[in-house]
């Protein structure tokens, strides 16, 4: 090896030949190019992939905080906030935000920003995922790119309508936007198919215009012909169709909504941003829709001399029952000049032609001739009333038969003028009074007064002595009757009464016998009728007892006595007649005799005597006879003497006490009861002399 | 000066004409190209070490941006989520008081490895300079470089552990951030930049003149 290095060669100087650049690079140099490459790439992708910043002005920055609150559209977040900062003079808040790349030239005019907060409503909650994460700011905008933009006005309130939503965005206006709130639902045959946006006064001042989104498809429904109407809360409407009442969905009655529909078909199809009205009720709505609203309105006045209160504007104006118009205005002017000037009422009345039957397209002034020719032939206006109890008025145009002529005129005012007649207005209050006057007048309280004095009257009865005794004293007369009923006397009638028959029987056996029964018979007869006559008189006992008693006392005193005793006579000078010994012993000179009698009877027929025996011998036929059917209505009049003492009984019952009417009941039937003797007495004396019947003894 | 002329009686073992294996320690003749023991190539000098100390140090440097730049933690729970980025969070953590912890997180990530990269700096430069100032201190300087090189990943195993640990889905989540890697990728770098410098090369300053 070099040991020697004083005395060897000079010692060379060995170097390695210079590499070259290449080869003494170490590759180790790639780490750190590679890093830097990728840190410069990363840089830049991410300077790249830097969004849009873009500004967004807001009132107040509630709940946003930079590097937080993202910016989201449909719901995919799309940016983020990088810094929230205040306008030059504090007016503003402007936010800054990153939007990615990819969305930001989607953001062009028609963007709109709001910030998502919770938001608890009728119509339920939105925004709840806000709770915990914190607000967000939603953007929206179609799906267009147009010209970008990079400063926009941020919404206060959430724009509830999508731009990408398919429908149709209509203006409603209304005279009175209290009843529309932002998110009131628009129904539709009760189903919500939109929504209103904020209301917002209308340039003039007059009246509030609220955007109203209809959601496709129901968007198709909206023609010219459709009419919106006002649905919230509930309404009670009180005019001369009586009462209604409208509810419609809980929502719309504490949020207010908008109800639409339509009826009329015809209508054109309406384009974004077309105008409606809206209507305070369903039912003017759809009055509404019955006029075009292109028509011609014929406009006439009609001056009234009375007071009009009770009439409005609005109010109807009828033609024989039907709506052809509506009041316009009331107004007072003043007609004629100086003296004679008087202050008129006028009302202008707003007729529509095609509701007087006019065709279609008739103008205002052909339904003046009509009109006017109406007029002529007496067509009046008056008011009347429309419903008694709201007291509301309507005008109505009335044909008066004998009207005094008149025309429309046209000298006074800007209106042609109807004549008037006079008003059939009912005063619901006068009427009213009336009646309550009336009840006052009534005579109540003595009414009242007779009431308690008829009470006390009826207290003071039942309580009395007399009437508590009553019951007994009936009790009493029930038993004595009872006892009377039960006699041997009553109960004996119908044995005396068999005991009679049997006589009579026997009488007329012996009367047949001596064959003078036919004339017996008429005796009979006659008796018979008497006591027919009896008995007619009997079938008035149960009303008239008093006549019957007579009949009895008459019966038993005077004819019916002598009848019998005449009949008695008879009987016994039969009986005699058969008895003696004569005609007993002697049968052989009997038909001597019979002939002597016959020849007697021959004389006395031809001597006209026997006239006179035939008439007794009729007359005591007729007593037999009465007596025969007197015997055989006995048993009747028995049967009828005891329903006469139950009816009696009944009777007495009715009575408090033993008046005077029993106490003849008693007589009379005692009466009957010797009357009954008195037959039977007579049948024994026939049986025992029936000779008497014939001879008078 | 004691160090100075303490270093003029030093002998390298080049100048022995010697060569030790770098592996096993074995010294050999200056000319043996393979270890006897270990059979390792024997080099007297890593004529390359400054080419990758400054490779890899550059490399470590250029990730140490983004470890600083982007979060080192992202944290969501159920209400917040938040981005902590190294110095953020030591300040964060600072202002909650916790001057301990914030202290610990400042010097384990930003003391410790912007003070290696200076380290590792000085160290080339005077290398190439062919300083012969303060030789003892620079190896030093270089032994304590990369002992302490491995205990800068502290602030990755953290992370690491943590984001294992707390995944409660919706409630808590704890997820490493871009940082984290490009902190881990830059310790690595500056411990490879560290290991690639050839401390012998110190000692080389006063020979190549002469």
């Amino acid at each position: 090896m070099n040991d020697a290095p004083s005395n060897g060669p000079a010692p060379l100087d060995v170097r390695p030949a210079k590499k070259s650049i290449t080869q003494r690079l170490s590759l180790v140099w790639l780490v750190p190019l590679l890093a830097l490459g990728v840190s410069l790439g990363a840089a830049w992708q991410n300077y790249n992939d830097r969004g849009t910043l873009v500004t967004i002005i807001f009132e107040n920055a509630s709940g946003i905080k930079a590097g937080e609150t993202t910016i989201k559209y449909r719901d995919v977040t799309i940016g983020e906030v990088e810094g929230v900062e205040f306008a030059e003079g504090l007016a503003e808040v402007l936010v800054h935000a990153r939007i990615d790349k990819t969305v930001a030239p989607y953001l062009d005019d028609d963007a709109q920003f709001w910030v998502v907060r919770p938001d608890v409503s009728v119509r339920g909650i939105t925004g709840l995922e806000t709770v915990l994460s914190g607000v967000f700011i939603e953007g929206n905008w179609d799906t267009e790119a147009d010209v970008a933009q990079y400063v926009f006005t941020g919404l206060e309130t959430p724009n509830l309508t999508r731009a990408n939503q398919r429908g149709t965005t209509v203006v409603l206006r209304a005279d009175d936007g209290g009843s529309l709130a932002a998110g009131a639902p628009i129904l539709h045959k009760g189903i919500q198919v939109g929504y209103l946006e904020e209301p917002q006064l209308s340039f003039n001042g007059r009246q509030v215009v609220v955007n109203a989104f209809i959601e496709s498809p129901y968007d198709r429904r909206i023609t010219t012909s459709t009419r919106f109407w006002d649905t919230s809360g509930f309404s009670v409407s009180f005019g001369t169709g009586g009462v209604s009442l409208d509810v419609s969905s809980l929502a719309s009655l504490i949020e207010g909504g908008i109800a639409f529909d339509t009826v009329v078909s015809g209508g054109r199809p309406v384009n974004e941003g077309h105008r409606f009205d809206i209507f305070d009720d369903q039912q003017s709505a759809r009055d509404s829709l019955f006029t075009d609203p292109n028509a011609e309105i014929l406009e006439v006045a009609v001056l009234f001399d009375q007071t009009v209160s009770g009439l409005v504007e609005g109010s109807e104006v009828r033609l024989q029952g039907i709506r052809v118009g509506e009041v316009s205005d009331l107004s007072a002017i003043v007609v004629g000049e100086g003296e004679t000037a008087t202050v008129r009422l006028q009302a202008v009345l707003s007729i529509e032609p095609t509701r007087l039957g006019m065709p279609a397209g008739a103008t205002a002034d052909d339904a003046l001739v009509l009109l006017s020719d109406l007029v002529t032939q007496g067509l009046r206006a008056r008011m009347v009333t429309g419903n008694i109890l709201a007291g509301t008025l309507l005008v109505e145009l009335v044909t008066i038969e004998d009207a005094l002529p008149a025309i429309i005129t046209l000298t006074s005012g800007d209106f042609p003028v109807i004549p008037i007649t006079d008003s059939e207005i009912s005063d619901v209050a006068a009427t009213a009074e009336g009646v309550l006057a009336r009840i006052n007048a009534l005579p109540v309280e003595e009414l009242m007064d007779g009431a308690i004095d008829l009470m006390d009257s009826i207290e003071r009865l039942a309580n009395d002595d007399a009437i508590r005794a009553t019951p007994e004293s009936l009790v009493a007369l029930a038993n004595e009757t009872r006892a009377l009923i039960a006699s041997d006397d009553i109960q004996s009638i119908p044995r005396d009464l068999r005991e009679v028959i049997a006589g009579l029987d026997a009488l007329l056996a012996e009367a047949t016998e001596v064959n003078l029964i036919s004339d017996f018979d008429t005796a009979i007869e006659t008796a018979n009728q008497a006591a027919i006559n009896i008995e007619i008189a009997t079938r008035n006992l149960p009303q008239i007892t008093a006549d019957i008693q007579q009949l009895t006392n008459r019966a038993n005193s005077l004819e019916f006595e002598a009848l019998i005793a005449n009949a008695a006579a008879t009987l016994a000078s039969i009986d005699s007649f058969i008895g003696t010994d004569d005609a007993v012993a002697l049968p052989a000179s009997l038909n001597g005799a019979l002939d002597e009698m016959r020849a007697f009877l021959a004389e006395v027929r031809v001597g006209g005597a026997i006239e006179n025996v035939n008439a007794v011998l009729a007359t005591a036929n007729q007593a037999a006879r009465a007596i025969e059917d007197a015997v055989a209505t006995l048993p009747a009049l028995s049967a009828r003497a005891n329903r006469l003492v139950v009816q009696t009984e009944a009777v007495i019952e009715s009575y408090s006490d033993r008046s005077r009417f029993s106490a003849e009941t008693l007589q009379t039937l005692r009466d009957i009861q010797s009357a009954a003797d008195a037959v039977t007495t007579l049948s024994r004396t026939i049986q025992r002399n029936p000779n008497s019947l014939l001879t008078g003894r | 000066m004691g160090s100075a002329g303490h270093d003029q009686a030093l002998i390298s073992a080049r100048d022995a004409g010697l060569v030790a294996c770098q592996r096993c320690g074995q010294v050999h003749a200056v000319q043996t190209a393979i270890c006897d023991r270990c059979e390792g190539t024997l080099r007297s000098r890593d004529t390359q070490s400054l080419q990758k100390v400054w490779a890899w140090l550059i490399a470590g440097m250029i990730a140490y941006i983004p470890a600083n730049l982007y979060p080192m933690l992202l944290t969501s729970t159920l209400v917040e989520r938040s981005e902590s980025t190294i110095i953020g969070g030591a300040v964060e953590l600072a202002e909650h008081g916790a001057w301990g912890i914030a202290t610990i997180v400042f010097v384990a990530s930003v003391v410790i490895p912007m003070g290696k990269f200076m380290a590792i700096i000085y160290l080339a430069i005077s290398v190439q300079r062919k300083s012969r100032e303060n030789r003892h201190g620079r190896h030093k300087a270089y032994e304590a470089v990369e002992f302490i090189g491995r205990w800068s990943m502290i602030d990755v195993f953290v992370v690491a552990i943590l984001s294992a640990l707390v995944q409660l889905d919706t409630i808590a989540t704890i997820n490493p951030g871009i940082a984290a890697v490009s902190f881990a990728l830059s310790v690595i770098f500056t411990m490879l930049s560290a290991q690639s410098f050839d401390s012998r090369l110190i000692w080389d300053a006063d020979r190549t003149p002469q």
